[in-house]
């Protein structure tokens, strides 16, 4: 296993870190809380190449793995800057899968083609719920309630999941996933009401369940790499605080009851640097397993909750300020914890299989 | 050693339930419990209705709306009040300010200000941080210099929770620059409407508006609104500090929040259609905050943790640590209940007081996010948690270094 970031990495990082000072994030009436979408920095981001950074040059992209997305995605964490990166991600590498060709646009930054999975009431499950379709020929035709969408108010399509209500032309079972594309979604609220609406059909059956476990492991890899930057701007910030803020006549580093919480913080750092690492370079090999993303994420959530609530902790009540870094950061992991899933639900899916192995490689 | 009421005591019980739940209005009630934030208005409605019944102040002297009840019955009218979801009586009134003028005060204060004051007449606010003095409110920097019968203000009150509402505000000010840190700090209160004074707000990162930064600007205060002595204002302020500790141990409140958090659980489904209340990672998780939360209960019931004889038990600084951080799982128990709604917000402002329910995704999961990560502040107010613990490393193991 090799850790290090080459040069062509860095380079990325650098163009990743500039933009991201350049945008930087705008002043917000809802405090730490989500933003619309941002179409100046969508655009940016576009131009950097972040949107395409890992599809086929065809679709007008660049070809490159999962490292290359975890590496520009820490450098949006580490801005703190909230995007659709993951879910454009996560819809692209649907689009991709399907060889559609809406894919360009998306890449382009012309269009913004979000996923809808969530379910509003229905914890997180890949295999969608309450949604249901009718195919019709090339189509389907869907009912049910999407949400939340979050910036889904800004798509200009949505990537839909759904399960078949009817034995329907082309010869698919009831119950089986499909995945529709739908143009022009109306988000309301962040929620999408299906009554009716009609798409395109992207992918079905395994094919779809496959498409899916792939396109969340590649979102994860976003995910990952946003709360890996988050976590080190907190872990930097908090130390620079200690450092600064005088009470009682000294820096507050001079406070062991501190110093070894901030130690305790950069215990954890490294773990998930470690593991967001590992998560990136084993997708990029093109190992997908749920399992595997699912350990990943657990100790991303473990890790990424433990410093963001220290460092809002030892900054007092600054902390805890919309003007200030420090909480946008923290709320930023709280998010990245229950997108597509929460620690909960994951681990509960692996403890459904322990008995099955005896231990969990990790070089193969 | 002995476990049940007795039958006074239940006849008490009784009482008080029957009260907080029949004479506080339904609808302000149905707001708290859903976490919705009251305007001033409701606050005041409701803390008068608590008081003309005699039950805003009934730890205060007898002479003053107190009704000399035993801990256990104040633990009783705590409890239920906050069970029923009876909005909180203003602490910075029932609680800080109040209890320090009717020890210390004199008897024109007690007069003027403490039925004004049980009533939500005036509404105080607490001016004790400073920028550079938060953990270290000793080093405070705000100054009150003596002119005839005034005393002149200067300097500025940061954190002020709800300065946006308050008609006076209790300050510590500094009075002799030249005497040890702690020795030249009086008790001050100042009326809001007094020329000099401006309340600028902070926004938090829940988007909300509580808290302010209070700027004094040859503020003229009338000398008679010292409180106490000249110079003893720290022992004041560590008394108050003491109450507002016990304070927040608010187990009533959190219980009744546990048990909503149940409810939603028990309405959002998983992957099976299942109800994520059965899932037994997060029921494991409500059975642990359910034994941890009865173990603070019975801590409370063991140890008031009230100022008695003008002092501050160090038993209210368990109490302290112990709640917030039960407080803060429990709010972050409801982001996992929330689960993907946990990602869109509902602002407080924007809401404009309702509770939504029924919407597609309920106010409760949308409020879920802003007030888990606004309640990290109470392990940072009321004295942080990491003070408190150095208050009983210091105070009761004796362990000084
Ligand atoms: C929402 C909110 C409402 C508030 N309302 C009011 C109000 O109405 N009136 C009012 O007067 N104040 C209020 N406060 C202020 C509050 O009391 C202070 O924030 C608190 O005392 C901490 O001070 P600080 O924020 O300056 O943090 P600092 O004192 O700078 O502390 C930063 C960190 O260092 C730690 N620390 C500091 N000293 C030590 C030490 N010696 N040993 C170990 N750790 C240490 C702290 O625990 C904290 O983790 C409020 C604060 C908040 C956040």
């Amino acid at each position: 296993m090799d850790f290090t970031l080459d040069s062509e990495h860095k380079a990325l990082a650098d163009a990743v870190r500039e933009m991201a000072s350049r945008r930087g994030a705008r002043p917000s009436a809802n405090g730490a809380g989500p933003r619309p979408h941002d179409p100046d920095l969508w655009s940016a981001m576009a131009e950097t190449g972040l949107l395409g950074l890992p599809f086929r040059e065809e679709a007008g992209g660049f070809g490159a793995s999962a490292v290359e997305v975890f590496v520009a995605a820490r450098e949006l964490g580490r801005a703190g800057l909230q995007s659709a990166y993951a879910d454009a991600l996560l819809a692209g590498s649907v689009l991709a899968d399907a060889g559609d060709d809406l894919l360009g646009s998306a890449v382009a930054g012309e269009a913004l083609v979000l996923p809808a999975l969530a379910e509003p009431m229905r914890a997180f499950a890949p295999v969608p719920g309450g949604v249901t379709a009718t195919i019709t020929g090339e189509g389907a035709v869907l009912s049910g309630t999407k949400g939340p969408v979050p910036t889904g108010a800004a798509a200009t399509h949505a990537v839909v999941t759904a399960r078949i209500d009817e034995e329907g032309a082309g010869g698919s079972t009831s119950g089986e996933t499909v995945l529709v594309l739908l143009d022009g979604p109306r988000v309301e609220n962040d929620v999408m009401v299906l009554d009716g609406a009609s798409g395109r059909i992207l992918l079905r059956g395994a094919d779809a369940d496959r498409a899916l476990v792939d396109a969340l492991a590649h979102a994860s890899v976003v995910l990952a790499g946003q709360a890996l930057g988050a976590m080190e701007s907190a872990m930097t910030m908090t130390s620079d605080y200690l450092r600064t803020r005088k009470q009682f006549g000294v820096p507050l580093a001079a406070f062991q009851a501190l110093t070894h919480r901030a130690a305790d913080m950069y215990v954890s750092l490294e773990l998930a640097r470690s593991t967001a690492m590992y998560l990136a370079m084993s997708v990029a090999e093109g190992d997908t397993d749920p399992a595997l993303v699912g350990r990943c994420r657990v100790v991303l959530a473990r890790t990424g909750r433990h410093i963001g609530q220290e460092a809002i902790q030892l900054h007092g009540g600054i902390g805890v300020t919309a003007e200030y870094a420090v909480g946008h950061l923290t709320a930023m992991l709280t998010a990245i914890e229950r997108t597509y899933g929460d620690p909960r639900q994951l681990l509960g899916r692996l403890a459904a299989d322990v008995a099955d192995y005896d231990t969990v490689g990790v070089l193969t | 050693m002995q476990r049940s009421l007795s039958a006074e005591d239940a006849r008490f019980q009784a009482e008080m339930r029957e009260f907080m739940t029949t004479q506080v209005p339904q609808e302000l009630r149905d707001k708290v419990t859903a976490g919705v934030e009251l305007t001033k208005e409701e606050f005041v409605r409701s803390q008068r209705i608590l008081n003309a019944a005699g039950y805003a102040v009934p730890h205060w002297p007898a002479e003053w709306g107190g009704r000399d009840w035993t801990p256990r019955q104040l633990h009783i009218w705590q409890s239920e009040m906050q069970s029923a979801g009876v909005p909180a009586l203003l602490p910075f009134n029932v609680s800080m300010v109040g209890p320090v003028i009717a020890t210390f005060g004199s008897e024109e204060q007690k007069e003027r200000f403490l039925p004004a004051t049980a009533n939500l007449d005036i509404w105080w606010c607490q001016g004790f941080s400073e920028p550079d003095a938060g953990s270290d409110l000793a080093s405070l920097r705000t100054t009150a210099v003596r002119d005839g019968d005034e005393w002149v203000v200067n300097g500025q009150k940061t954190w002020t929770t709800m300065a946006q509402h308050a008609d006076w505000i209790f300050a510590l000010v500094r009075t002799d620059p030249s005497a040890k840190k702690q020795e030249g700090i009086s008790f001050l209160l100042i009326d809001m409407t007094s020329p000099g004074v401006e309340v600028r707000p902070i926004q938090l990162l829940d988007g909300g508006h509580e808290v302010n930064e209070v700027f004094f600007t040859d503020v003229r205060v009338p000398a008679e609104n010292l409180v106490g002595e000249e110079n003893r204002g720290w022992d004041y302020a560590k008394f108050l500090l003491g109450n507002e500790r016990s304070g927040i141990a608010a187990v009533g409140a959190l219980k009744r929040h546990l048990a909503r958090i149940k409810s939603y659980a028990a309405r959002v489904t998983d992957e099976n259609g299942e109800s994520v209340l059965g899932h037994p990672l997060v029921a494991a998780r409500v059975a642990e905050l359910e034994a941890e939360l009865m173990a603070l209960e019975v801590t409370v019931l063991r140890v008031a943790g009230h100022s008695h004889d003008g002092k501050p038990d160090p038993a209210s600084s368990i109490l302290k640590i112990r709640a917030t951080q039960l407080q803060q799982d429990v709010l972050e128990l409801a982001v996992d209940v929330a689960g993907s709604m946990s990602l869109v917000w509902l602002i407080e402002d924007d809401a404009a007081g309702e509770i939504e329910e029924d919407a597609v995704i309920p106010g409760w999961a949308r409020r879920s996010t802003p007030t888990y990560l606004n309640f990290r502040k109470a392990s940072i107010y009321g004295g942080s948690n990491e003070v408190q613990r150095q208050i009983i490393a210091g105070s009761v193991l004796g362990l000084k270094g």
